[in-house]
């Protein structure tokens, strides 16, 4: 046992000041009775009342004495040795993704979390410290570098459980930023191991052991991970995947709606860890659909899923061309745009296109908004110069958004007009000769070829479709899309020409209201469900949905992860010397203390 | 000064008479039966004429039929002799309403109603010892005498029942009132005692406040005998308490048991109980009053 505050020890000066209370006579008011000898002789007391007589047997005094005595115990905080080893500084990361919210243990793992969190804090000496962090999609240090353990109760407390990711590898490189060299630090992770990919061969490694306190026990869940609605030629259907993650089969129902209203429920029995694909069908008129499955599983977050029905919007694009058979069939593959196709005599600027695309033609006045141009004619505003034989060809940068899963390496291109010295914008593609493809944000999206694409092969691969659909996409982005996002993804949202105000209702009625002259980010989706963006246009209201759901197979199949592969410890960064944690016993002992007050209050009033 | 008792109390009392249960010796005729015989209406019995006897009481219709002087003799009608001692101890020196205020009023009332009925009052207070009220009282035109005597009277000092005894002895039999607390370092008993040996037909009126019937107060205090000055710590709890109360019931008792065993009659008053309660429903209750 040991003592956290052994100079409250001298609050033992009260027991021999209380003895000598006792001896001391007591400053007592005069009272005139009419006979005294009626009164009852309290001899006892009134010898006890002299000045410094004998100390006689008073169960008065030994109750006071042992109060005493036991508040002079509390005082010094004796606590005893628990059985948690402890370092000077506690890091202590708790998961708070959306498969900690699964009630495999009760209430929930986070809530268990939460209560071994509040153990260890019970146990810091005086000399502990001790850091917060919440592991969500985004890491949040909840309390830096502190020793008041109600605080840290306090923050604990407040925590709640998110509906993303748990992002270990962005917590564990802030938990390192928070040790400083030399600290006697030590990481506690409160998790089911269900988080996102960790990076191991970061930096130096970690300054600090990391000790993995699993959460849950079962990986029993029905969930719901796909739901896409497609348009055919004559229909309409959703297509929903169901799997069972757990080991034991299921029977459920599953109820599915279209803006609200149930237009079929189907039982389904799946076996352990078996996954079906539910083709359903989606009323022509329906704007929402819902699927619902009734599975009574210990996790609620992938047992409904929401999905937009309603087409999106289309967007006019013309293509000015004297033909370019691969070109057109490229820019149809998207479903939203409605393309016009010209031959440069019959050219006319003054037709508003959302896109126009110019190939082999430049017109003499450029619009105003994006536009592609493909090797503009020479003396043309945006032609290069003279053309140049061309080698490999390759991404200007590899991680550029633009060329995703646009692969390059078997592109060959005969030659291209020479754009080195052009200034419509930052090159997207290149080669040894000179930049093949230009890019620009301002004033509008545009993108320049310097290549008459019947002289590569560019159109014969891939690639090609992939590349005029991201730049389309990335020109005309739909004003709200309306495809499903992750928790904590951040959404686009473009304005409609001449918005007023722009607002987004979330899930739980919950308002943000968003720029009107900007394209937005926006971040709060966090809840699960469905997302209505208002846009009031010329006195309007123009309304369009996206949707939130969980579509994680990684956190459905809920099973703790017995250990993590976690970064290497840099055993150079810091001193590793552990110390049991204290259990206080102070608040019982003083508890006791309180009962014998109330005894000793009891025998007083008994006259003994 | 305040008048004793007020206007309207005393008419109320006048209907009241003290009630004896034997006849009584007094000097004065009276509207009691005497022991003597005397004039009145009322016959009591026959004896021969001596000489010397009033020729008057002289039954002729008697000689007419024994030819012999046969005196008619008649129950005479005297006054009753009443005594009212009253504690005005330092121990009556107390309590709210105060017992000693309280014991003059309620003496003064008794004295009334026997005045009233043309009966003798002497009155007696006592602490260390006996002080005589003077001398007897009767009639009403006394009744402002003896109220202003009455509240001359000091109160304070130690309480001694056993100085009672010459006084009490001395008496006439008759009636006599005692008004007290009984409380005191002497016992009580030996005054009622001399009462029953003065073959006195009377009562003992114990007077107490009712702050002494039940404390009103708890905690540490130094308590002074009021009557001896002698101090004594204490400290009061509900236990302690109840140890009080155990020890005046049986104070309470003892004088009770003793005034029983002389034939006399007891109560017990509270100061807080009005006057007029005492005498219109305890004292006659009692049978003292009627």
């Amino acid at each position: 046992m040991t003592f956290l505050l052994p100079a409250a020890a001298v609050l033992a000066l009260t027991l021999p000041a209380i003895v000598a209370l006792y001896f001391l006579r007591i400053r007592r008011p005069t009272r005139i009775v009419p006979a005294l000898n009626l009164w009852p002789d309290q001899s006892r007391d009134r010898q006890a009342s002299v000045p410094w007589q004998r100390l006689r047997l008073s169960w008065l005094l030994l109750l006071q004495l042992l109060a005493a005595a036991l508040l002079v115990a509390a005082a010094v905080q004796p606590a005893l040795s628990a059985g948690t080893s402890l370092a000077r500084h506690s890091v202590v990361l708790l998961d708070v993704s959306a498969s900690m919210q699964a009630r495999d243990v009760q209430p929930s793992r986070l809530d268990e979390a939460k209560k071994e969190i509040g153990g260890i804090i019970d146990q810091l000496g005086p000399q502990d410290r001790m850091t917060l962090i919440a592991v969500g999609s985004v890491p949040r240090i909840l309390v830096s570098v502190v020793g008041d353990r109600q605080a840290l109760h306090r923050a604990v407390n407040e925590i709640g459980a998110s509906n993303g990711q748990a992002d270990l590898s962005a917590a564990l490189t802030l938990a390192a930023g928070l040790v400083r060299p030399g600290d006697d630090a030590r990481a506690y992770l409160f998790s089911d191991g269900i988080v996102g990919p960790i990076r191991t061969e970061s930096g130096n490694g970690l300054p600090f052991p990391v000790e993995y306190h699993r959460i849950g026990v079962s990986g029993e869940n029905v969930g719901l991970t796909s739901l896409v609605v497609r348009t055919g030629a004559q229909s309409r259907a959703a297509y929903l995947h169901v799997q069972n993650f757990g080991q034991q089969a299921r029977s459920f129902s599953l109820e599915w709606r279209a803006d609200g209203r149930l237009v079929d429920v189907r039982p389904l029995t799946l076996a352990g860890g078996q996954a079906e694909d539910v083709v359903l069908p989606v009323p022509t008129d329906a704007t929402l659909v819902s699927a619902h499955i009734a599975a009574g599983d210990v996790f609620a977050l992938d047992d409904t899923v929401t999905a937009v029905a309603r087409a999106p919007r289309a967007f006019h694009v013309l293509l000015v061309t004297p033909g370019n058979v691969f070109l057109e069939q490229a820019i149809r593959l998207r479903a939203d745009i409605q393309l016009d196709v010209v031959a440069p005599a019959a050219y006319k600027s003054s037709a508003p296109y959302a896109m126009s695309i110019f190939d082999r033609y430049s017109p003499h006045a450029l619009p105003d908004g994006p536009f592609i141009v493909i090797d503009p004619p020479a003396g043309s505003p945006l032609a290069g110069g003279p053309a140049i034989g061309i080698g490999r060809t390759r991404a200007t940068d590899a991680g550029d958004p633009l060329l995703t899963n646009v692969d390059l390496r078997d592109v060959h291109i005969a030659r291209s007009q020479d754009l080195r010295t052009n200034l419509f914008g930052r090159p997207l593609i290149t080669s040894l000769q000179t930049p093949l493809v230009l890019v620009r944000d301002e004033p509008f999206r545009q993108a320049l070829f310097g290549f008459d694409l019947h002289e590569s092969d560019l159109p014969l691969r891939i690639a090609f479709p992939i590349l005029i659909q991201k730049l389309s996409e990335w020109m005309l982005p739909p004003s709200v899309p309306s495809h499903s996002f992750h928790p904590d993804e951040p959404v686009t949202i473009v304005p409609e020409t001449g918005a007023a105000s722009v607002t987004v209702i979330r899930p739980d009625s919950s308002r943000r209201t968003l720029a009107t002259n900007s394209i937005s980010t926006f971040g709060d989706t966090d809840l699960i469900g469905l997302y209505t963006v208002e846009q009031l246009v010329s006195g309007k209201v123009d309304r369009s949905w996206f949707t939130v759901n969980l579509f994680s197979e990684q956190i459905s199949q809920l099973k703790p992860a017995e250990r993590l592969t976690l970064p290497p410890i840099n055993n150079t960064a810091t001193v590793h010397a552990l110390h049991r944690g204290q259990l206080e016993i102070w608040p019982w002992i003083a508890l006791v203390a309180l009962g014998i007050v109330v005894l000793e209050w009891l025998a007083f009033h008994r006259g003994l | 000064m305040a008048a004793l008792l007020d206007p309207p109390l005393l008419r109320r009392l006048e209907g009241l008479a003290l009630q004896v249960r034997r006849a009584v010796s007094g000097q004065m005729g009276g509207e009691r039966r005497a022991t003597a015989r005397g004039r009145s209406v009322e016959f009591a019995d026959f004896r021969n004429y001596s000489p010397g006897d009033d020729f008057r009481l002289i039954d002729w219709n008697a000689y007419a039929r024994l030819d012999r002087y046969m005196l008619r003799l008649f129950v005479a009608e005297q006054e009753l002799p009443l005594s009212i001692f009253v504690d005005l101890s330092g121990s009556m020196d107390w309590g709210r309403p105060n017992k000693a205020v309280t014991a003059k009023r309620l003496a003064g009332a008794i004295a009334y109603v026997a005045l009233a009925a043309l009966d003798r009052v002497r009155l007696t207070v006592f602490a260390a010892g006996p002080t005589s009220g003077g001398a007897p009282y009767r009639g009403r035109r006394a009744v402002s005498e003896l109220f202003s005597r009455l509240q001359s009277f000091p109160v304070g000092g130690p309480t001694d029942y056993a100085r009672l005894v010459w006084p009490i002895g001395k008496q006439r039999p008759g009636m006599t009132v005692l008004i007290s607390d009984g409380l005191g370092e002497t016992s009580i008993d030996s005054a009622i005692a001399a009462l029953g040996r003065a073959r006195q037909e009377g009562a003992i009126l114990q007077l107490l406040a009712p702050q002494e019937i039940a404390p009103d107060w708890t905690g540490d205090a130094r308590l002074r005998d009021s009557e001896t000055g002698v101090e004594r710590e204490f400290t009061s709890t509900p236990v302690t308490q109840g140890a009080y109360l155990q020890a005046l019931a049986h104070r309470t008792q003892e004088i009770e048991s003793s005034a029983h065993r002389r034939g006399l009659r007891y109560a017990r008053l509270s100061t807080d109980q009005p006057i007029e309660d005492m005498v219109q429903r305890t004292l006659r209750k009692l049978g003292l009053l009627s």
